[in-house]
């Protein structure tokens, strides 16, 4: 695809998002207004700026990445309006404080590379776990954790003077870092840890020593879950792990010791934790527990149902019904108003990022490259799926956003620069 | 090293096709499940939740409403005022129980057009009100309380009808139900209550339900003869206590089993009059099955009325059924047998006699008006039919006059107003007899055309049981009807 098309699809979003804008404004009874302009204008500016930052700085990337990035952020942006225009105002400046960190990613590689990052793994990999530590800080410092609808997920600071809040989940932003960390552990130590040395029935066994990662890897899943009571990072976290050693390495041992691990760790959480217990309770039966942990899934099942084929329309259905529908429970709210032409066109979107993104590993000449987009596409693809899985009750619940859509700026911020890493890793193996 | 990469693609890939299957079931296979789930707030919103339009009365009352829901915003609640009197015209929107009356007909009109069809999208880009349309009826809260009233807690409906254009001034019907009930909380015991009930209160017994028109029937086998030319009011006829009906053995006597006048001859004005059967089922049996079939399907037997709401069609032997058999001729000439009439019919064919033999289509709406009051629809009168002609009409017009005054309709009378009318007591296996009157008024007025027709039918005797008679029963509710309508206060 040429440069000129990748730009004709990232105009087309931005049109996407302002009309349904304008459809939004028109169903609640008003006229055409500021909103439709600033709508354009943001996506306009947010996609076009990385557009410019790709042809200035990776002029060899992939010309797909973008146009879907901007697509599926449209789709959300148009739900996230028609829930709460405050929230879509604030999504706004997010998405172009969002493109300007991506631009960023792009300026800081441009003479580099991807391969810089392998120099500082370690201050990343710190970097990583401080902020995934970061919201157990206690409540009365500056800086401190928030527990938010029973997880500590969050950071708030206090803006001293002004009476301002700002908060932010480092989680997300500690993910991609870990990732970065593992990508670049593993281009060393790939071929030592796929080195079997013995076997038991069908598992061929690495080394005890090259277990460690996956130990460490449990750990630091299962603590996050533990402290943060965080179900759907803790799984994204470990996902990501098993993911990345499998890629590496090619040994299926590693998923299935990972997938033993996640099942006895998830024993341990429903028998230790009430959270986790009500939340499997309301999976097995959300009509049963109607009135209470089952509420969320059930609204989210009649939000879909009633959406049908063709959708209530943008801005006559009731996504409002629906708990937390502009962040974990987006894709409810799209399936409900632009019915299942709008829920198969969102997963075709994320299969077509998927496929594009693992396509850009598949190219990739170098280890490090491959695994870095590899494991980014892993967080992006595995991110979507246990959230939409959850919406769809194929699995419990967990609270995570859904990529691009769900409101959230340290998502938006951070799937970006995914883009942008995976932009550049493109553009290397072009030149 | 990409075989592992390439199985991780396929695995998530697959994983995203499983999603896909799943969406596809939920939406479009399980999806009306959901979306019909009571505890769906939606399918509530989508019906009753959101604002419509007002229906109000020709005398302006109040009939439905749409009030904001003080428990959800966006949610509006629809409140019938006047509860059990509108039942059966105005309607209701039930999640449970559907929709019904002119909620139901004009719904178009009663809910808003913004919405995001091409349609609506461009009548709201140029400027087209979307607002929710008012519905005005034709009927006249003032004449429905009486007749309501009138008719009391007795089965059977009362309607009045403007015979110069087919407006509906009042229609009711006993028993009725609050509509009320059928959208509150309490709705799905509320509604099997009243689907369970024998009397089946949610049948408008006005238009779904047919009844044999006894003499009333005398009205359509009059039209007949003198339309035919066949017989006037000064034709003579035998006067027998029974009439022996031709190739059997029954025969046909008079409502109290004596002679009609004296016992040797009497004229068709006299035995229409008195409701005498011996002399109308000689007629109908002079006329043949045909002609007087063809009478009744002038009169709209046999036909589907056109009307706001689905009308039973009534019934009249139909020709070719009864050419060889005089004896069910003679009896159907006087509104027995197999004939069924709905009470609009009667009504209509009342309404007919008024206005000069045609029969005009009757309707419930007057108006639609928008939001901001301007009338924007107005229903214009048609005729539906021919019923007769005019020269017939007056004639009979003259003959109901005198049922009243000195007949068998004279309870019907209103002091000071020239009312026309007939009474009918119709046989029925296993029950008292169905009480009928129809009758129209005033006549030669100084503004020339009757203003009013009226039907009453009282279901198996209603109050009276075996003793009732279309004179004791329905002639006494039609008047105070019509008393109401001309403002007559003192009826002696």
């Amino acid at each position: 695809m040429t440069r000129r098309a990748e730009a004709g699809l990232i105009v087309a979003a931005c049109l996407l998002a302002a009309i349904g804008v304008a459809i939004v404004e028109f169903t609640q009874g008003n006229w055409l207004d500021a909103q439709v302009a600033l709508t354009f204008l943001a996506f306009a500016a947010a996609f076009g700026g990385v557009y410019l930052a790709v042809i200035r700085w990776a002029p060899g990337a992939s010309s797909l990445l973008l146009p879907l990035a901007a697509f599926l952020t449209a789709i959300g942006f148009i739900e996230i309006y028609r829930l709460d225009s405050h929230l879509a105002a604030l999504q706004r400046w997010w998405l172009l404080v969002a493109a300007a960190a991506g631009a960023l990613v792009l300026w800081a590689l441009r003479d580099a590379g991807v391969s810089v990052l392998r120099r500082y793994r370690y201050v990343i990999l710190a970097i990583g776990i401080g902020l995934l530590l970061l919201p157990l800080l206690p409540d009365s410092w500056l800086v401190y954790g928030a527990t938010v609808n029973g997880s500590r997920l969050w950071v708030r600071i206090d803006i001293p003077g002004a009476s301002r809040v700002m908060s932010f989940q480092p989680g997300e932003v500690a993910k991609v870092l870990i990732t970065i960390f593992l990508a670049s552990y593993l281009a060393e130590r790939a071929e030592a840890m796929s080195v079997v040395s013995r076997k038991i029935g069908p598992f061929e066994i690495p080394e005890p020593r090259h277990l460690g990662p996956v130990v460490v890897a449990a750990v630091a899943a299962f603590l996050v879950l533990v402290y943060q009571r965080d179900l759907g990072a803790s799984l994204l976290l470990f996902g990501i792990f098993v993911g990345m050693l499998y890629i590496a390495t090619g040994r299926s041992f590693y998923v299935v010791t990972g997938a033993a691990l996640v099942v006895i760790a998830g024993w341990t959480a429903l028998v230790s934790f009430d959270h986790v217990q009500r939340r499997i309770e309301a999976w097995l039966d959300p009509f049963g527990h109607f009135s209470e942990a089952g509420y969320q899934t059930v609204q989210g099942l009649f939000a879909m149902g009633s959406g049908a084929l063709t959708g209530s329309g943008i801005g006559l259905g009731r996504p409002d019904l629906i708990p937390a529908a502009a962040t974990d429970f987006i894709f409810a709210a799209v399936a409900e108003e632009m019915g299942l032409a709008g829920s198969l066109a969102v997963l075709t979107g994320f299969s077509l990022l998927i496929a594009v993104g693992f396509g850009i590993a598949l190219r990739s000449r170098e280890r490090f490259r491959k695994y870095l987009a590899g494991g980014l596409m892993l967080v992006i693809g595995l991110q979507a799926f246990i959230i939409i899985a959850g919406v769809l009750r194929l699995m419990p619940i967990t609270g995570l956003t859904l990529p691009f859509m769900s409101y959230g700026g340290s998502s938006l911020v951070t799937n970006m620069a995914i883009i942008a890493l995976l932009l550049r890793v493109s553009h290397e193996e072009r030149t | 090293m990409n075989t592992s990469l390439r199985t991780t693609t396929y695995a998530l890939l697959g994983a995203f096709a499983l999603l896909i299957v799943s969406v596809i079931y939920i939406q479009a296979i399980k999806g009306p499940d959901f979306r019909d789930d009571p505890r769906n707030v939606r399918a509530i919103a989508w019906l009753t939740g959101r604002q419509r339009g007002p229906i109000i009365s020709a005398d302006g009352v109040v009939l439905a409403i749409s009030t904001p829901s003080p428990s959800d915003p966006k949610l509006y609640e629809r409140l019938y005022p006047e509860g059990s009197l509108y039942a059966h015209t105005v309607g209701f929107t039930s999640v449970l129980f559907g929709s019904r009356g002119v909620e139901q007909t004009r719904a178009a009109d009663l809910i808003s057009n913004r919405d995001a069809t091409i349609s609506g999208v461009l009548n709201g880009l140029l400027g087209g009100d979307t607002k929710p349309r008012g519905v005005r009826l034709t009927l006249r809260d003032a004449l429905q309380t009486v007749a309501r009233d009138a008719l009391g807690e007795q089965r059977g409906s009362v309607i009045a009808i403007d015979p110069t254009t087919g407006a509906i001034l009042a229609m009711v019907t006993y028993p009725s139900f609050d509509p009320n009930t059928l959208i509150g909380p309490d709705a799905g015991a509320a509604g099997e209550a009243l689907e369970r009930d024998e009397d089946d209160p949610l049948r408008d017994r006005a238009i779904r339900q047919t009844y044999p028109p006894g003499s009333v029937f005398k009205v359509i086998t009059a039209a007949s003869g003198l339309d035919t030319g066949l017989v006037s009011p000064s034709s003579e006829f035998a006067d027998p206590v029974y009439l022996r009906l031709p190739g059997s053995e029954s025969t046909i006597s008079n409502y109290d089993g004596r002679v009609c006048d004296n016992g040797t001859s009497v004229t068709l004005k006299f035995a229409f009059v008195k409701s005498c059967n011996t002399v109308f089922a000689k007629l109908g049996m002079n006329l043949g099955a045909d002609t007087l079939g063809g009478t009744a399907e002038a009169f709209g037997f046999n036909s589907e009325v056109p009307f706001e709401f689905d009308v039973l069609t009534s019934f009249f032997p139909l020709r070719g059924t009864m050419q060889d058999d005089p004896p069910a001729t003679a009896q159907s000439a006087i509104g027995q047998r197999d004939d069924r009439a709905t009470p609009l019919l009667m009504v209509l064919t009342v309404a007919a006699v008024a206005n000069n033999g045609i029969m005009m289509a009757p309707y419930l709406v007057s108006e639609i008006f928008t939001s901001e009051g301007v009338v924007e629809a107005t229903t214009e009168p048609v005729a539906w039919r021919r019923a007769m002609s005019p020269a017939s009409a007056g004639v009979l017009a003259d003959m109901m006059e005198q049922a009243v005054i000195s007949g068998t309709g004279t309870r019907a009378a209103v002091p000071g107003v020239r009312i026309a009318g007939k009474t009918g007591t119709a046989e029925t296996e296993g029950s008292a007899p169905h009480a009928w009157f129809i009758g129209f008024g005033p006549l030669g007025a100084e503004s020339g055309d009757p203003q009013i027709a009226i039907v009453v039918i009282v279901e198996s005797g209603g109050a009276f049981g075996e003793s009732a008679t279309g004179g004791t029963v329905a002639a006494p509710i039609a008047q105070r009807v019509l008393a109401a309508f001309f403002g007559v206060t003192d009826t002696r």
